[in-house]
């Protein structure tokens, strides 16, 4: 049974954020027209450390994201006056780069090409899991640095070389079948982020349905065994309730 | 609108009119053309008569002089139904004939004249009327003066009966064209307004309803047809939905009747803290689990639907066969089943790539849940999944062999049927729509999706036309 954030506390979300003890506080907007729905994630936001300003209409949002420095966009896909991917296209016609997440009740396939062709950055469908907002909201804001350019990547004594495809953890060189190379390369682009498995399903293996099987869980076990198996610290650690992240430990 | 109102405005009507309209025209035209040949006809006779005579005439003259003219004039002119003739002196003083109140200097100019007389048996004036006649003057030598003529009157009476006789029968037709119009467009009307009555009944909810057919094999006759064709369609698809709002009332309702009676008896019975945390997180996974039965709804009403038919290309179908495999792999070999993929040649098709994959995902996940790990040595049979894609024909085969517990035969059919598999598997983990959601996958691509033994276990078979679906009435 998966565990879920401590309800008791007046952090709900504090366990997730004890996953990261290294988060960088971001400054987000959240475009929503459901009240309710806006000021739960604003809260959620806040109580994971991260600065939330929220806006219930098209206008309005686009007014605050052109004004605001923001890290990340957060927006519904129908809205009041004006849509969510018009308030997107709005911003880059202005030349605002800033990452959106397009949140909607369209779930499907098509519907989310178009979102992403609107120039959204990511596409979640309605209900969806905060953790899976949260996981994804900060991969957005992180991209930014540009990690992806690297050649080689480090977690700790992990070390992944893209050019060579070779993986070595300390002296020991661990050899991969080429889907385990990507899930590791996935992970150390965003080391010390938590990565949970829908994102992994879409950008390791390019798929968006759910596979009802949780049939990640037993890739990240195999990967586990082979990186972090007779070694005394685990790179690779499963955050409950949300997903995966790899980190070095001994910070 | 009145009962003749709306005879006049129907369709059958207006082209009734129209035809009439130029059948009259017609007619009239012909008769016309006939009364105008006719009159010329006896006008050209006159005239040969009248040259004839005067050419007789003439030649008595010039054989007899004056006297022998008179004589024969004379003789003639007692005929009954003679021609008219009148010879004068140079000075206008008759010398025989029988004509007379000719208009004043009628004889004066030689040639062809129309002209008012009278006989001269008939020379009250009051009594007779004056005729008309075409008459001839002719100048015999030694200044006489000859004129033969014909009566007009019957060649004017002959005109006159042919057309009245013209304006009696356009007046015929017109009016039997109206009547016979007024007849069929009423039977025409009388076959529409049961069609329309029909057509109500069926929009009041009757589904039923079909449009009655008369059996002549005309125009309506067809159409009726057609568009009892389409009812038949319309109340299949109509049966199909009510089906399945059903099966998704069902499917939705149950989960939630137990997430609601779950969450009831924790407020109830809970004491500790761990007590409302467990069943809080109940409270999530089972609304998870609803999420993605509603996600699989979804998606299934959307392929049969047809919507997803824009993003379609083409790709490999072993590449996926390989892909799926590779995903499904390890999940089959933590169970202790060994999953093999064969799919060596490039199996070109065209669809939608993620449904497919979907699709197949759904069969191997499905596999991987009902065989159950066997040792090697026990019957001989080891416990594994085969994934292929092949090609056969112009079609494209994605197949999963597992060597699982089968499905009877009898229940085949069955399980594939749509959402008959929710019945059976409300206790099996998933939305229990996997193999719908394949077959309607399958179907939306103009393909299917078959079970059959597998000697021992379950071969699920998805059979893809190469290039597509094919567009219906295309």
């Amino acid at each position: 049974m998966p565990s879920y954030p401590d309800i008791n506390g007046q952090r709900p979300f504090g366990r997730i954020a004890e996953a990261q003890p290294d988060r960088v506080a971001m400054r987000l907007l959240v475009i929503e027209d459901d009240r309710d729905a806006a000021e739960y994630l604003v809260k959620a936001f806040r109580e994971v450390g991260h600065v939330a300003d929220a806006a219930t209409d098209g206008d309005d949002g686009l007014a605050m994201a052109l004004g605001g420095q923001y890290d990340v966009l957060i927006v519904d896909r129908m809205l009041p006056k004006r849509d969510g991917l018009a308030v997107i296209g709005a911003l880059r016609a202005k030349g605002m780069e800033t990452p959106a997440l397009i949140l909607s009740a369209l779930g499907q396939v098509d519907d989310r090409v178009k979102g992403l062709r609107a120039g959204g950055d990511d596409y979640l469908p309605k209900p969806y899991s905060f953790s899976e907002l949260l996981a994804r909201v900060e991969v957005l804001a992180r991209r930014r640095v540009g990690r992806s350019e690297e050649t080689v990547l480090r977690v700790g004594d992990l070390k992944l070389d893209r050019l060579s495809h070779q993986v070595h953890r300390g002296q020991e060189e661990i050899s991969l079948q080429p889907r385990e190379f990507r899930l590791l390369e996935y992970l150390m682009q965003h080391a010390g982020q938590v990565v949970t498995r829908t994102m992994l399903l879409e950008n390791v293996w390019d798929y968006h349905f759910d596979p009802q099987t949780n049939v990640i869980d037993v890739h990240i076990s195999r990967l586990r065994s082979k990186i972090d198996k007779g070694f005394s610290l685990p790179l690779l650690h499963t955050v409950r309730g949300a997903g995966y992240m790899i980190r070095d430990g001994a910070r | 609108m009145t009962a003749l109102g709306k005879l006049f405005r129907t369709t059958t009507f207006k082209l009734t009119l129209v035809y009439l309209t130029v059948f009259a025209l017609f007619a009239a035209f012909l008769l016309g053309y006939f009364a105008l040949n006719t009159r010329r006809l006896i006008t050209e006779q006159i005239t040969d008569t009248v040259n004839a005579e005067i050419t007789g005439l003439s030649e008595q003259y010039r054989l007899g002089g004056i006297r022998r003219l008179v004589a024969v004039v004379d003789a003639r002119a007692r005929r009954p139904g003679s021609s008219l003739y009148l010879v004068t002196t140079f000075a206008g003083e008759s010398l025989a004939g029988n004509v007379t109140s000719l208009p004043p200097g009628t004889l004066d100019n030689a040639g062809w004249t129309e002209t008012a007389y009278r006989r001269l048996d008939e020379s009250d004036s009051a009594e007779h009327p004056e005729h008309r006649a075409l008459a001839r003057v002719f100048q015999l030598p030694g200044g006489f003066r000859l004129l033969v003529g014909r009566d007009l009157d019957e060649r004017e009476r002959l005109y006159n009966i042919v057309i009245s006789a013209g304006r009696w029968s356009i007046a015929i037709v017109i009016i039997l064209g109206l009547v016979g119009g007024l007849f069929v467009t009423r039977r025409v009307l009388r076959r529409v307004d049961a069609m329309t009555e029909t057509t109500r009944t069926i929009m009041q909810g009757d589904l039923g309803g079909r449009l009655p057919v008369a059996g002549t094999g005309d125009e309506l006759d067809r159409l009726a047809e057609n568009l009892n064709l389409m009812l038949e369609r319309i109340e299949a698809l109509m049966h199909g939905l009510k089906e399945v709002s059903d099966n998704i009332a069902h499917d939705l309702k149950t989960p939630l009747t137990r997430l609601r009676n779950r969450t009831e008896q924790a407020l109830r019975s809970a004491k500790k803290e761990s007590e409302y945390r467990a069943a809080l997180e109940n409270t999530i996974e089972e609304s998870d689990g609803l999420i993605r039965t509603f996600n699989a709804l979804l998606m299934i009403a959307r392929a049969e639907s047809g919507q997803a038919r824009e993003n379609m290309s083409e790709f490999d179908a072993a590449e996926i066969a390989h892909d799926i495999g590779e995903l499904y792999e390890p999940l089959a070999e933590e169970k202790g089943i060994a999953l093999k993929v064969e799919a060596e040649m490039p199996a070109p098709v065209k669809g939608n790539r993620e449904l497919i994959s979907q699709a197949l995902a759904n069969l191997v996940d499905n596999s991987i849940k009902y065989t159950e790990p066997r040792k090697e040595t026990a019957n001989g049979v080891p416990a594994e999944i085969v994934v292929r894609a092949l090609k056969e024909g112009d079609r494209i085969l994605l197949t999963v062999a597992d060597s699982g517990p089968g499905i009877p035969e009898a229940e085949r059919s069955r399980v594939i049927e749509r959402f008959v598999r929710l019945e059976q598997s409300r206790s099996q983990p998933g939305s229990g729509l996997g193999l719908s959601l394949a077959s309607a996958v399958a179907r939306l691509h103009g393909g299917e999706l078959t079970l059959t033994d597998n000697n021992p276990g379950l071969k699920s078979i998805i059979a893809l036309p190469r290039g597509g679906p094919v567009q219906i009435g295309g």
